[in-house]
């Protein structure tokens, strides 16, 4: 049986890095006192995973982290233990429990709704109906091994401005993913000026279902 | 913009974030509204480091358990983050409400290290409070505790209060007179008059020093009128079971040091090495019940998640039922995976079986301390260990699979030669051999042995606080013919450092008030971070001294006269004065002193009410 649960996470912590969250989970499944399921192998560890990672610096109403258990618990057990071994800046919003054979979280994403709040934002703002009307954009992905021109435009599945920034949903998946900060340095770029003062909140991750129909990934 | 929102925007562009996020769990959070007095916790360090010290954990503990009060942490920011907040007009706050420092009643400051000095003048501006404590006005008070508030002669130009000795009730009786003070409509030096009514409060403002005309210390005297004690003496906790401990640890988001529960057995130690400042000032050893530590940890576990833990002590293998307390604590943790970190020179046969069926041994280095080459200077220096005793346990560990071996040495203890150098060439050559004594079929393969050698720096209130330090050229010339010996052994590592810093630091460990303006001037010359030989500059060092008129010479390799009047001479540290000459004496006939587990040696530790009964 697992865990599949939501948490957030709150400005305060938005500088913790993927890495040092997934060794904080280590330690906080111990703290759950629930029945946690150890890896096999030479450097036994809790096996659990993680949906998608969240870069360094943004905020996060969709964090999901899939917890297997060696005994079968009822949700509101695992809601109540989970919530109290988090800190309140990283809250537990949704539990589902789920059995052996759901596939892992990360095999279920495809994409992710972004809210950005920008400061001094208009120039940006300007380009978004021409952005949407491009069959093309070309950007500069920096990635590890160097840096790469990609076409982010068919990457954007919807993008438009609200009161104080704008709201995307992007695509998320090992093969294409656009990362909201490249989105704003190409509309930055036709635009003409430095990409403004942002904040990067995350409010979903996706899914597709048989269907083909766009779910949030704890629906799924 | 709010001052958490201006800290936050320099977070992108630093070195390691979380240094500075807080919000951890287990962070003790309150209600400013609902406290009296505010206390701001400086670790004069980085994160890393402060973070792995189990006395601000526990001085944390013990002032968040008052309602009345709240403790907050602060760590010295990295050269690059102090830059930005100044840049920034951002001043030093604190990690729980990242509120500015200045505005906090009292600033709490643990002198581990001498060489953490100019990180507290660094704090104290990023803070916004004046250096000295004549040009204060308000703001918090200065209290700094720890290890080297047994001689803080060259901080007292900028310190209000020095605590010596056990910290968790004097820290609250500091907190106990501020209220009353406070109520009082007194002025601030009040403050300080009271205080010294606290045992193990020293009030260094209330004492007048005099000089004879070789620079040496005359007098320490309480200013006429003042009502200061002649000598303060340390606060001593007779029993730790009847001492709070924390329940809960603070569980940091990023690596630390020391990243476990630390669960201290007990304080102070019976050994009586010579050269172990350590082991003089937090005598007496004072053991906690096993009941007790297997509910401290027990609950430790349970709160922080932490999948180990860690005996801690001056020297753990002394405890005096610690098969019984291992064993009880590896049987009761097994189950849920939380490892027992043990002193890996005091593994017996059976406890090693125990282990065996429970959980994995860590075969990590075996790690010895001879500290010298020859049984002489081992005598000379009271290391109640034998060349049998070490191949004893060298031989045991690597025929338990052990085949990686740490050996500490320091060079320039007193009565050193060159023979007592080579001594440690020998030492480790026989540590070979022993390796090789073992059948090729039983031994795990790779021998590595690590020969360490730092260089002894003189501490007061040891037996050799009247020893010279020996000159740098001379321990440079050893180094090298250690260095020589040692290519002639296969297998060894040697590592050892530039003598610079252990003169540095040997000059503030017997240091005076004199000192505090060079101090001071190193630090406005750019010295921070001393203890890091990255960030170490021994010549800016050295021109602070040459521009304050001071010859470094005189504190460090100076050799004391028997009736010389030392500045921390009216500071009571347990060990009576008389005792450590007595035991400088004996040094230099090469005559050991018993533990005192098997019998009394007089140290002057039974003066205190309660102590070695």
């Amino acid at each position: 049986m697992r865990a599949l649960i939501r948490f957030g996470k709150q400005p305060r912590l938005r500088f913790i890095s993927h890495l040092d969250l997934q060794r904080f989970f280590q330690r906080a499944v111990n703290r759950t006192g629930l029945p946690i399921a150890w890896s096999q192998g030479f450097n036994p560890h809790p096996v659990m995973s993680f949906g998608s990672a969240l870069a360094l610096g943004w905020t996060s109403e969709y964090e999901v982290i899939d917890i297997k258990l060696a005994a079968p618990m009822g949700r509101g057990r695992v809601e109540a233990a989970v919530r109290a071994a988090l800190p309140e800046d990283l809250p537990v919003l949704e539990v589902r429990m789920i059995d052996d054979k759901h596939p892992a979280p990360m095999a279920l994403v495809r994409m992710s709704d972004y809210r950005i709040t920008l400061n001094g934002g208009d120039a940006v703002l300007s380009q978004v109906d021409a952005f949407l009307n491009r069959d093309s954009v070309m950007a500069v992905r920096k990635t590890k091994s160097g840096e790469r021109e990609v076409d982010i435009r068919p990457l954007c599945v919807e993008l438009r401005k609200t009161d104080d920034g704008l709201f995307c949903r992007l695509m998320l998946t090992e093969k294409d993913t656009l990362k909201p900060d490249l989105l704003l340095r190409a509309l930055s770029d036709m635009a003409g000026v430095e990409p403004p003062e942002a904040r990067i909140h995350r409010l979903a991750l996706l899914g597709m279902d048989a269907d083909g129909a766009v779910k949030p990934l704890m629906a799924l | 913009m709010s001052l958490s929102d201006r800290i936050e925007a320099l977070f992108m562009s630093v070195q390691k974030p979380v240094r500075y996020m807080g919000g951890e769990y287990n962070a003790v959070m309150k209600r400013p509204e609902d406290v009296d007095v505010r206390y701001a916790f400086l670790f004069p360090d980085t994160y890393e480091v402060g973070m792995s010290h189990l006395g601000m954990k526990i001085l944390y503990h013990a002032i968040n358990a008052r309602d009345d009060a709240w403790c907050e942490r602060v760590f010295s920011p990295w050269v690059d983050m102090a830059d930005l907040m100044r840049r920034n007009d951002i001043p030093l706050f604190t990690l729980e409400s990242r509120t500015p420092v200045k505005e906090y009643d009292l600033l709490g400051v643990t002198l581990q290290y001498e060489m953490s000095f100019t990180n507290i003048l660094e704090a104290l501006d990023l803070a916004g409070i004046p250096l000295r404590r004549e040009d204060r006005t308000d703001g918090p008070f200065v209290i700094c505790g720890g290890p080297c508030a047994f001689n803080p002669e060259p901080l007292e130009p900028f310190v209000d209060l020095f605590a010596l000795g056990d910290g968790e009730v004097e820290t609250l009786q500091t907190i106990d007179v501020y209220k009353k003070w406070k109520a009082s409509g007194l002025p601030r030096e009040a403050y300080l008059r009271m205080c010294a009514d606290i045992p193990g409060i020293y009030v260094p403002s209330l004492y007048d020093v005099s000089y004879n005309a070789d620079g040496t210390v005359r007098a320490v005297t309480p200013k006429p009128g003042s009502g200061a004690p002649e000598v303060v003496y340390k606060a001593m906790l007779p029993d730790l079971n009847e001492v709070t401990y924390p329940d809960k640890l603070i569980v940091p988001y990023g690596e630390i040091v020391h990243n476990r529960i630390m669960l201290e057995i007990f304080r102070g130690c019976t050994r009586g090495c010579r050269f172990c400042q350590a082991g003089m000032i937090y005598r007496p050893v004072r053991e906690r019940r096993m009941d007790k530590l297997m509910d401290m940890a027990e609950k430790l576990v349970s709160s922080t998640g932490y999948d180990e833990v860690s005996l801690m002590s001056l020297s753990s293998g002394d405890y005096s039922c610690l098969p019984e307390l291992a064993r009880a604590m590896v049987e009761k943790f097994a189950a849920k995976r939380v490892r027992i970190a043990l002193p890996s020179q005091r593994i017996d046969n059976v406890l090693t079986d125990t282990l065996k069926e429970t959980q994995k041994v860590k075969k990590t280095a075996l790690t010895l301390a001879p500290e010298a080459g020859t049984q002489r200077l081992r005598d000379v220096i009271n290391k109640g260990v034998t060349e049998e005793d070490l191949m004893r346990s060298v031989t045991d560990a690597f025929d338990q699979g052990w085949s990686a071996v740490k050996l500490y040495f320091m060079l320039g203890l007193p009565t050193e030669t060159d023979e007592d150098v080579l001594g440690i060439a020998d030492l480790a050559e026989k540590v070979r051999k022993c390796y090789f004594s073992i059948p090729k079929d039983r031994r795990a393969p790779g021998l590595r042995i690590t020969v360490s050698a730092s260089v002894f720096v003189p501490k007061n209130d040891t037996p050799f606080q009247w020893a010279p330090q020996l000159d740098q050229e001379t321990v440079i010339r050893r180094q090298q013919l250690l260095k020589q010996a040692l290519s002639k052994v296969k297998g060894v590592d040697f590592k050892y450092h530039a003598p610079d810093l252990s003169y540095i630091e040997a000059v503030f460990a017997r240091g005076d008030r004199r000192l505090g303006e060079a101090l001071e001037k190193a630090w406005r010359m750019g010295c921070r971070f001393d203890g890091w030989s990255d960030r170490f500059r021994y010549d800016t060092w050295l021109e602070a001294f040459r521009a304050c008129g001071i010859d470094p010479d005189f504190y460090a390799t100076r050799a004391r006269s028997e009736d010389e009047v030392f500045p921390w001479d009216h500071l009571d540290c347990g060990v009576t004065k008389q005792y450590l000459l007595s035991e400088w004496h004996k040094a230099q006939r090469a005559e050991c002193t018993r533990d005192c587990r098997k019998g009394c040696t007089g140290c002057g530790m039974k003066r205190y009410e309660g102590a070695c009964v």
